[in-house]
């Protein structure tokens, strides 16, 4: 595999064990430099252990980390092109704010008068000129990450590695922040990487996502993709607010990207095929199909059937008030539940009452059909 | 810890209860040192103030030839263990095995002063043997005097004693340290070296510190290894122990416990004021962390 002279990080078959337990198995993927790049997971997936192995804090079982084509398998992370901002506590307590971003300036021995400009440019840069003499115990949790934020950049590396920056932020500084980071990578143009658990993190951020699960890459991809034409099942639970229904196929067409039909049970439906990039299906196979649960309607009764649209039968439970949206949740006749969601209006019309049998209904095209 | 509602009486008869132990404790040490400045020394039925009986132990040669032995003894285990449990402490941290570490540690804790003083001293005594001869039927006189008896012994005796202590100190102030930091700083350009002499050393130096007093009061203390282990030089205690054991308590000998008492008295009070100052300090910090100076 030869690594394009624009691509920033190349990681190759890349695992990591600990005793019997294996953090990182087989994971391989490519970063073109000046990407936004978040890695996307459920806690314990291997997201921080991904990170570390590309900064050099840990090496790797097998497989390769290549940073602009160079293998760096046995450089320390003193002398790889990245550099890394953590969750919380990693400010040095005893140096004041100034002194914590010129810490890796002082190091490669630069002039003081250079050293004391490039610190107040990076922290105008972070929104924190004036605070130069602020002890890290005077700051805020969001002050003390754009400190870390400002200690990595001054570096000017090539690769900025991010483990969960705003985790322990509350939530609406953690969307201010979120934005300020995006802009702050557009000016300065360098390879962001950027591990949360937060899909709404993610989504705001990313150029491309990779979804990291058990220690596998799940699917990689940008923004757009994985929130709107997942390929995996794993994908479609994680992310986005999707509706799972189970079945079997029962037919497929003739045709190339014709539909597949699909047998839930209760009612068969028909899926593009061509939705699922990959997916290779047979009679009798077991699939489960995703909807968003924005893309679901509560069909009206004697609503038109035609081959645009697959309707199920339901049973309606409740209507849950969530601001912005609101959710009616129904149950399908094999016991699952479904949500439906719709903007919140005023005049909106009464809902079905609980426990009357409705039929909901989805685009054809909406449907995404999984094979695991 | 106190409350609102924890009745004053109670909690003034804990402290009188606390101060109480520890005056028991203490007043020996107290009373040897008030007899120490007597000019007629114990059981005399006068009391005249007089700082004599310390002129007479600092004017006497061997005195203070014993003096300068312990320091550079004690200098020597500072030197040595110190740096040891440091890196124990380290190990510690990054192990998964970490009750052997421990065990291992601690263990000379629980061997009695006498028991290892005399292994030690079977065991260089043999070592002292295995050296002579090689040393002779190699002809290398360099090895031949490796275990004997002397400053060496006597150090390794120190060290073993010491560093125990040394080490839960030291692992007790580490235990605050956040190894993120480390790392930070490596992701920064330093080296392992650098990361630990710019960021987790002046975090943890008064845990380092405190290691060094305590060995110092422990090698002044100590007697038993020292007398076996020795060879030939004594240290003070050595000196003060074997003037009571042979013509039994002096007004020298009071004067001397008073030079050791007084001295290790003040270290120790230094070590807890020190440490109160700081704690305190350290309570402000975090109390201004929990109240961000700014919301943004
Ligand atoms: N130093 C370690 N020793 C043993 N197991 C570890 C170690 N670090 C991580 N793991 C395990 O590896 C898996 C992945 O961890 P991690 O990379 O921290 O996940 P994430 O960052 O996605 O939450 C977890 O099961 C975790 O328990
Ligand atoms: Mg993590």
């Amino acid at each position: 595999m030869s690594a394009q002279p624009d691509t920033a990080v190349e990681v190759d078959g890349l695992s990591k064990n600990y005793g019997p337990v294996a953090a990182l198995s087989s994971v391989s993927f490519s970063i073109e430099s000046g990407q936004y790049f978040v890695l996307l997971g459920p806690s314990g997936g291997g997201k921080t252990t991904l990170l570390r192995l590309i900064g050099g804090f840990i090496r790797p079982s097998r497989g390769r980390v290549l940073l602009h084509g160079r293998d760096v398998g046995d450089e320390p992370p003193n002398r790889r092109p990245t550099s890394m901002v953590f969750q919380s506590y990693a400010l040095f307590p005893h140096m004041s704010v100034e002194r914590n971003v010129a810490y890796g300036l002082k190091l490669r021995k630069m002039a003081a008068p250079e050293i004391g400009r490039r610190v107040a440019r990076m922290l105008e840069l972070v929104g924190l000129a004036g605070y130069e003499a602020r002890m890290p115990h005077e700051l805020s949790g969001g002050q003390q990450q754009r400190v870390q934020l400002a200690r990595s950049l001054v570096l000017e590396s090539d690769i900025l590695l991010l483990d969960e920056p705003l985790a322990s932020l509350d939530a609406k500084l953690r969307k201010d922040m979120c934005l300020e980071l995006k802009h702050i990578q557009e000016k300065v143009g360098i390879t962001f990487i950027h591990v949360t658990h937060n899909q709404e993190e993610a989504m705001t951020i990313a150029d491309r996502i990779a979804i990291i699960a058990d220690g596998r890459l799940v699917e990689e991809g940008t923004a757009r993709d994985v929130y709107e034409r997942p390929r995996r099942r794993f994908t479609a639970e994680f992310i986005g607010d999707n509706n799972l229904l189970h079945g079997t196929v029962s037919a497929i067409a003739a045709e190339p990207g014709g539909r597949v039909k699909v047998d839930l049970g209760y009612a068969e439906v028909a899926v593009d095929a061509t939705v699922a990039e990959g997916t290779d299906v047979a009679a009798g196979d077991a699939v489960s199909l995703s909807v968003r649960s924005e893309l679901v309607e509560l069909v009206a009764p004697g609503g038109a059937e035609d081959g645009a649209r697959q309707t199920v039968p339901a049973t309606y439970l409740e209507e849950v008030y969530l601001g912005l949206t609101t959710s009616h949740l129904v149950r399908l006749p094999d016991g699952s539940e479904v949500a439906v969601r719709r903007i919140s209006e005023g005049g909106d019309a009464a809902p079905p009452a609980p426990g009357q049998e409705v039929r909901i209904g989805w685009k054809t095209p909406s449907a995404r059909l999984h094979v695991e | 810890m106190r409350d609102d509602y924890t009745s004053e009486l109670g909690h003034g008869l804990k402290w009188a209860y606390l101060l109480g132990i520890v005056g028991a404790l203490l007043a020996p040490v107290f009373y040897v040192i008030y007899i120490s400045f007597n000019e007629f020394g114990f059981g005399a039925r006068i009391y005249v103030f007089t700082v004599d009986w310390y002129r007479v132990v600092l004017g006497d040669k061997m005195l203070v030839a014993s003096l300068e032995w312990t320091i550079y003894l004690a200098l020597a285990a500072v030197a040595t263990a110190v740096p040891m449990g440091l890196l124990s402490a380290k190990l510690y941290k990054k192990t998964r095995y970490k009750v052997a570490i421990v065990t291992l540690m601690l263990a000379p804790l629980f061997v009695p002063a006498d028991i290892m003083a005399s292994s030690l001293l079977v065991f260089f005594r043999h070592l002292n043997g295995i050296f002579e001869l090689i040393g002779e039927a190699l002809g290398w006189a360099w090895l031949t005097h490796w275990f004997e008896l002397g400053f060496f012994t006597a150090l390794v005796g120190q060290i073993l004693y010491t560093l125990p202590y040394a080490f839960v100190v030291i692992l007790i102030t580490m235990s605050r340290y956040h190894p993120q930091q480390t790392e930070a700083a490596r992701s920064c350009g330093a080296t392992a070296w650098q990361a630990f002499w710019h960021v987790e050393f002046p975090q943890i130096r008064a845990g380092v510190f405190s290691a060094c007093a305590f060995v110092v009061i422990l090698s002044f203390n100590e007697a038993t290894r020292t007398a076996l282990l020795k060879g030939g030089f004594d240290t003070f205690s050595n000196v003060l122990v074997s003037q009571m054991l042979n013509v039994g308590m002096s007004e020298e000998s009071y004067a001397m416990a008073g030079i050791m008492s007084i001295g290790a008295m003040t270290v120790i009070g230094s070590i807890l004021i020190y440490t109160l100052v700081r704690s305190e300090r350290l309570e402000r910090e975090a109390r201004a962390k929990a109240e961000p100076v700014m919301s943004t």
